[in-house]
């Protein structure tokens, strides 16, 4: 998937940086944390299951990073004390934080009108309190570091999708919290932004094996012509707003989907 | 002026929804109050207070306007600890979730729902960045239910006001004395005027056949002053 595409020669520098990515071992999250490895930065997976991160630490590593892979369940506040605590020990700082993680069942079409508050609270413990758990948690340590908090957000939290309502609901929930803490925090040297990407995930790659007319048609649907790649597409933009070429950017959301969404 | 039937205001008795009943009250319509009292969470209790609150009638016309008093009171993020940030954002979002599935649940085809909510979120506010969070979230949660929901010809559209007129009137914590300065470029373009007469117009015309081709779209009742975006 993403090994397949280059990286860009350009990609800012994260030389001597330590990021954590929540939900590195697949789609986005594991793009992100190769394009942070392209960038020189020391890379945390913060994942669910470490030992299904081993492939992403690799490629982290071979774009010539350094990872380290920490259980980090973000609906669980003390996996993710512990996590971002680990970092810090390993490395003494901690320079960006990237909240990746959705819901497993974030991409599954939702029924609004019959859909429980048991479903609800999936979403929202990942996407929502996840969200000011993990700032909170990182705080002392990026405003000593003059760090940055980076939330993955979508279009769906722009534009609101029939199909899923709810994930379109907490996506944008972190935009509004994006917008107010960046406002917040900017006293403190710490920036807070947002990227609203369009990528190919797991499922688009198993779709374009089994119906690539239908993919073809996605694809048409994006100016540039193709669908992003986590990495390649992805990661840069995703570097850039952590890196110091960013350091007057705060309370923004990049959306980087080939031109597909315009209207932010 | 609106069609026949009900409105019913859902946070009808306190801040903005109790302006606003008294606002539409006076322009002739028949309105109808769920009390934000009521756990807006228990979905049976909500549904049963949608109905009785419209009475004889049908709920043509069904306004959100409520919002957890807790998201008001402004707090450095890092001071709150977890019940403190459920109360003040995810509250408010449960909340919205399980009176819109009721709102659905006891509209005829052809209503009109409409959310309001404070001109927070579009800017950003220091201090109420769990109201921030709530409020975008409520508001796209609409625009995708604007979506979901026109093949019955309900619309769903927000009105949002300046955050003191948001607790108009009222006597809870932080309202209207200690809330942080929305960031503004400047003053509102048009002169002062009543914030609940000005959203009563609204209502009554997102209510009305005359706007039955607007749905997912955000007003601003603030007389230009955010004018986002």
């Amino acid at each position: 998937m993403s090994v397949a595409v280059p990286m860009p020669a350009a990609v800012p520098s994260m030389a001597g940086r330590v990021v954590l990515v929540t939900g590195a071992a697949a789609g986005v999250g594991r793009g992100v944390t190769e394009a942070f490895g392209a960038a020189g930065a020391v890379v945390a997976l913060g994942v669910r299951r470490p030992e299904a991160a081993r492939d992403a630490a690799d490629a982290v590593r071979a774009a010539g990073g350094t990872a380290m892979v920490l259980r980090c369940d973000v609906t669980d506040a003390a996996q993710s004390a512990a996590a971002i605590a680990a970092v810090v020990e390993a490395h003494g700082r901690l320079d960006a934080l990237v909240h990746n993680a959705v819901s497993n069942r974030s991409s599954e079409p939702t029924d609004f009108e019959s859909a429980s508050l048991e479903l609800w609270e999936e979403h929202a413990s990942v996407s929502v309190r996840a969200a000011y758990r993990l700032a909170v948690q990182a705080h002392p340590h990026l405003k000593a570091s003059g760090g940055a908090l980076l939330l993955m957000t979508s279009p769906a939290g722009i534009e609101g999708s029939a199909p899923l309502p709810f994930y379109s609901a907490v996506k944008a929930a972190q935009r509004g919290f994006v917008r107010a803490l960046a406002r917040e925090w900017g006293p403190d040297g710490i920036r807070v932004n947002s990227v609203a990407p369009l990528a190919v995930s797991p499922a688009l790659e198993h779709l374009k094996a089994t119906d690539p007319e239908r993919v073809a048609r996605l694809e048409g649907l994006v100016p540039l012509g193709w669908l992003g790649d986590p990495a390649a597409d992805i990661g840069p933009p995703s570097v850039f707003l952590c890196s110091d070429a960013a350091r007057y950017v705060t309370g923004q959301t990049l959306v980087v989907s080939g031109g597909r969404f315009t209207g932010l | 002026m609106a069609d026949e039937g009900t409105t019913v205001v859902v946070g009808g008795d306190r801040g903005i929804g109790r302006a606003l009943v008294e606002a539409l009250a006076a322009r002739g319509r028949a309105v109808g109050v769920v009390p934000s009292a009521l756990d807006l969470a228990d979905a049976d209790a909500v549904r049963a207070e949608l109905a009785a609150a419209a009475g004889d009638g049908a709920m043509t016309t069904a306004v959100l306007a409520h919002l957890d008093p807790a998201g008001f009171v402004a707090t450095p993020l890092v001071a709150l600890d977890e019940a403190a940030w459920d109360a003040a954002a995810e509250r408010s979002l449960r909340a919205a979730v399980v009176v819109l599935q009721q709102i659905h649940a006891v509209a005829p085809d052809g209503a009109a729902v409409v959310v309001v909510l404070p001109t927070v979120a579009g800017v950003g506010v220091p201090g109420l960045v769990p109201l921030c969070t709530a409020v975008e979230g409520i508001r796209v949660m609409a625009k995708a239910l604007a979506r979901r929901w026109g093949a019955r010809r309900i619309t769903v559209n927000t009105v949002e006001v300046e955050l003191s007129a948001f607790l108009l009137g009222d006597d809870e914590p932080g309202a209207g004395v200690d809330l942080p300065s929305v960031p503004v470029l400047g003053s509102p373009a048009l002169p002062a005027g009543s914030v609940a007469a000005d959203v009563a117009g609204l209502v009554d015309l997102l209510g009305s056949a005359d706007a039955a081709g607007l749905t997912g779209a955000l007003l601003a009742a603030d007389r230009g002053t955010v004018m986002l975006p």
